[in-house]
């Protein structure tokens, strides 16, 4: 911990005296210190001639009485900044004293893992790798007009203190590539971007990383260029493994999270302990798997991270807390108290979000079940309307299935429905678990890093949009 | 504000880096300050102070180019950043056309800051009192409604102050101040049988004297009232007519298809329109960066080069690329400005129409009120976006519509436009009314 004192020029005297401070307008105080260095290299036109690291530096200090939140930050982190900031965050006025929920009293285990620092990589290398990855595409597809190819990764450390006495830290490293490229056919142009994200250093930079994203970037093209937009309407849709987790992070994961229960916004505000989904299915928010890009040893609130159950067997049994929903419902923080940066204080966020594997066959069998509907796998993003629980997600790539196969591939389409109905039009689940390593990005009010999973599944009814 | 300390370190910077090995460098000093006072259901519940200043340094050396970012500004941090700056573009590779614009297109009329009018000094009078009572004036909380039940309300006043200063090598130096008063509302409400609607709205203006937030939430209200017993209507094609508020959602993919980055990548829809008919001829826009006293006027863009009036689109032919100067050798094109700094879409067939009118016009369609998630596909422009709406007949709503998709591409869509409203709001910084089109592939 030392290091950290150092790091920010503060002392565990400091750092009560603060804290103090802070108690004089409220009754839990928080003090969020962050150093955050991000790094880019950027490939364009065949070579690296564009990166650049952005250093971000602060403390954010939150005042809570009882679930009202007085929050300001601080760019220095000399004695008299956090003082004057924590006095800010005391305007929020009202109840005094020392209260609050405790966290787990576990250490964690480390689960970022961090061979090969960022900051000892060589830069030559690291473009180097980037140029790899470019001609390695081109060696598989000839029809690749344009290869942009962003590396970009960050090293936070963050050291945590609360009115508890909790002290915590965490360093936490995300590495990300990013590949858009542009392909050309007798007139007509085709756009793909496959991307990879982890916690942990620059030995995420293989040559085995390198085919899966270059396999992955060429695959299928014939039916892209071949893809047409298919006759829109209500349908079955088979959901393939992996990246359609974003259905379980739009439909149901933002309707979980406590805020938006807590406030009466959540359309499954009043379905704790009921039946939302048949028998056999479970959804999990997970912040413990080693080296995902969700993951996170502590939450920003100096929680440990955790694997939470949503829906066990078909029933919704856990929201996603930060401390001030589970002060509200009286249960233990799930370590979903997340924020962007110390420039925000933190709310209930979803990590990785997945559903485990059901015991309904495979993929195959999945489409084989179904007469007329389409099949999805490759996605751009989603929203969902909280109160309404009507969630969308944009489709890159599908097929239509008829009478049990996979015929004309489509794309470019959305595809809405409703989250409780949605839950309750799973039909099948399929044993083929996958969790998708994309730079999925959450942006419920702030950004943070998160990913997501999900077996093959097909639900019985959503409107797929068309011509 | 940005003071004086703050400028001489930004000069002493730039001076820094260049005794170090750049051969060129643009500084941009950013300040700001936020006070902001959230409220839930009529009660406040939470108060935030955000003050941030960050330098961002573009580094030109041996002909190769970086960017950079630092926000602990203290003179022995900055020096080491730079130097390690330097080092790092040191293992780039080199690119020609990296370059700051040519000073005779740069801006040498912001000196102040304060041209655009866009700075109201009666920011630094307000109170955190008088911002409590204002998020508490403009709550609507407790109130009823026919029809609904009002379950949570969350506004959020803010108040801020913007402050940039830019300078480079080659005698470069401009400065932009602004301030803004802002409220935003989401509400959620709740009809007889239990189901949930929500909606929001807001306004912004850059005075105090101006700002208006007390029909913020009866606005949220009726807008969410509106959605109440919503179905999908069947899908077909429909005239469709785009509320005010929404219709950016169709004008931004085609601003971001002008950029020449898109262009130079082939990841635009729109490489090789330039001077050509690609819409329809009702389709105008134009930049307007110099409204004075309105959010967004601005007298430079990210490079410190001047803007200026000038027309996007002309009656359906694009006349205008947002092309940067490393994009101007790229392509071999002239520059121009970075973006479109404050877009205004020209009313057609006759000025003043409303999304009334627009209705009225067309008989029988949707009026889109809000979308809900999509995408488009820059390269082909082909769309799918979420819609709620109204389901209009006879030029008036019938009922509501929801979980509904439209589907198309953006070069057709413009092709059937039938009209455009001048209806949008000022404190937008895109102005753009009401949109109407015929033949719209919807899905419900």
């Amino acid at each position: 911990m030392k290091s950290y004192f150092e790091l920010f020029g503060i002392t565990p005297a400091q750092l009560r005296a603060v804290v103090e401070e802070g108690l004089k307008g409220g009754n839990w105080c928080d003090l969020y210190f962050e150093q955050t260095v991000y790094n880019d290299l950027l490939l364009r036109d065949g070579v690296v001639a564009s990166g650049g690291f952005h250093f971000d530096y602060g403390c954010g200090i939150r005042v809570l009485s009882g679930e009202k939140t007085g929050y300001a930050y601080s760019e220095s982190t000399d004695i008299q900044s956090l003082m004057d900031a924590a006095r800010a965050a005391t305007s929020i006025g009202g109840n005094c004293g020392r209260i609050g929920t405790p966290a787990i009293k576990t250490v964690p285990p480390e689960i970022y893992s961090m061979q090969l620092e960022w900051g000892q990589a060589d830069k030559h290398a690291l473009a180097a790798w980037l140029e790899r990855l470019e001609s390695a595409i081109r060696a598989r597809e000839s029809r690749v007009a344009k290869v942009i190819a962003m590396l970009s990764w960050s090293e936070s450390e963050i050291l945590m203190y609360n009115s508890l006495d909790e002290l915590s830290s965490d360093s936490r490293p995300l590495g990300n590539v990013t590949v858009t490229i542009i392909f050309a056919h007798e007139g007509r142009t085709e756009q793909r971007s496959v991307s990879r994200s982890f916690r942990c250093g620059s030995e995420m930079l293989t040559d085995t990383l390198i085919d899966e994203l270059a396999a992955e970037a060429v695959a299928g093209l014939d039916d892209s260029f071949a893809a047409r937009r298919p006759k829109g309407g209500r349908m079955p849709v088979v959901m393939a493994a992996g990246a359609s987790g974003i259905l379980l992070h739009e439909a149901m994961g933002h309707a979980f999270e406590a805020d938006f229960n807590r406030k009466g916004q959540s359309i499954f505000c009043d379905r704790m302990g009921k039946r939302i989904c048949r028998r056999g299915i479970n959804i999990i928010d997970d912040g413990t798997i080693p080296g995902n890009r969700g993951s996170i040893r502590y939450d920003d609130e100096g929680v440990p991270g955790q694997k939470t159950y949503m829906v066990s067997d078909g029933v919704l049994t856990s929201y996603l807390h930060d401390r001030i929903s589970a002060g509200f419902y009286g249960v233990s923080p799930t370590g979903n108290g997340r924020r962007e940066s110390f420039r925000y204080n933190p709310i209930p966020r979803m990590r990785t979000t997945y559903m485990e594997s059901g015991s309904d066959g495979t993929l195959d069998d999945l489409i084989a079940s179904v007469r007329k509907g389409v099949y999805v796998d490759k996605f751009a993003n989603g929203e969902v309307r909280i109160g309404e629980g009507d969630f969308t997600f944009y489709v890159n790539r599908g097929y239509l299935i008829e009478n049990g196969r996979l015929t004309m591939p489509v794309k470019d389409i959305n595809i809405i429905g409703n989250g409780p109905q949605a839950l309750a039009d799973i039909e099948a689940v399929a044993g083929d678990l996958k969790i998708d390593n994309g730079t999925w990005t959450c942006g419920k009010e702030q950004s943070v890093a998160v990913s997501c999973g999900i077996p093959s599944v097909l639900i019985k009814n959503l409107t797929v949009g068309g011509e | 504000m940005i003071n004086a300390e703050e400028i001489r370190l930004a000069k002493e910077s730039l001076e820094y880096a260049l005794a170090h090995g750049a051969g060129a460098v643009r500084i941009t000093l950013t300040k700001s300050t936020e006070d902001l006072v959230a409220t839930l259901d009529g009660e406040v519940d939470k108060v935030t102070r955000c003050a941030d200043r960050s330098m961002s340094i573009a580094l030109f050396v041996d002909g190769r180019f970086g960017s950079f970012s630092i926000n602990k500004l203290e003179r022995s941090a900055l020096e080491d950043f730079i130097s390690k700056a330097i080092e790092t573009v040191r293992m780039l590779s080199p690119d020609s056309f990296r370059k700051l614009p040519d000073p005779a297109r740069c801006c040498r009329t912001a000196v102040s800051g304060r041209e655009m009018e866009i700075y109201d000094p009666a920011y630094s009078a307000v109170t955190p009192e008088k911002r409590r009572q204002a998020a508490l004036d403009a709550a609507v909380f407790g109130k009823e409604f026919e029809g609904a039940r009002l379950v949570s309300e969350e506004g959020e006043y803010s108040d801020s102050e913007y402050d940039t200063y830019v300078i480079d090598s080659q005698g470069l130096e401009c400065r932009h101040t602004e301030t803004s008063f802002d409220y935003g509302v989401e509400v959620t409400v709740e009809d007889a049988e239990g189901n949930k609607y929500s909606d929001y709205w807001w306004t912004a203006s850059p005075r105090l004297e101006s700002f208006d937030a007390s029909q913020c939430g009866l606005t949220a209200v009726r807008r969410a009232c509106a959605q109440i017993g919503s179905s999908p209507a069947p899908s077909g094609k429909y005239n469709m007519v785009v509320r005010a508020e929404a219709a950016s959602r169709l004008v931004s993919p085609i601003l971001n298809a002008l950029n020449a980055y898109s262009i130079q990548q082939g990841n635009s829809f729109l490489v090789d329109s330039e001077g050509k008919q690609v819409f329809s001829p009702g389709f105008s826009v134009l930049d307007e960066p110099w409204r004075k006293g309105e959010s967004g006027a601005k007298l430079f863009d990210g490079e410190g080069v001047a803007t200026a009036p000038a027309p996007i689109i002309d009656e359906g032919v694009v006349r205008r690329y947002f092309v940067n100067t490393y994009m101007s050798g790229k392509l071999g094109v002239a520059p121009t400005v970075e973006d479109a700094i404050r877009p205004r879409v020209c009313g057609w067939p006759s000025p003043g129409l409303d999304e009334a009118a627009l209705m009225k016009m067309c008989g029988n369609g949707i009026l889109v009120t809000d979308f809900n998630g999509g995408n488009c596909n820059m390269t082909t422009g082909d769309f799918s976006y979420g819609i709620a709406g109204q389901l209009f007949e006879d030029g008036k709503p019938v009922r509501p519509v929801s979980e509904m998709l439209v589907t198309g591409n953006f070069l057709t869509l413009w092709k059937n436009l039938t009209a455009i409203g001048e209806d949008w709001r000022r404190c937008a910084t895109k102005l753009i009314g009401a949109l109407a089109f015929s033949a719209v592939d919807f899905s419900g």
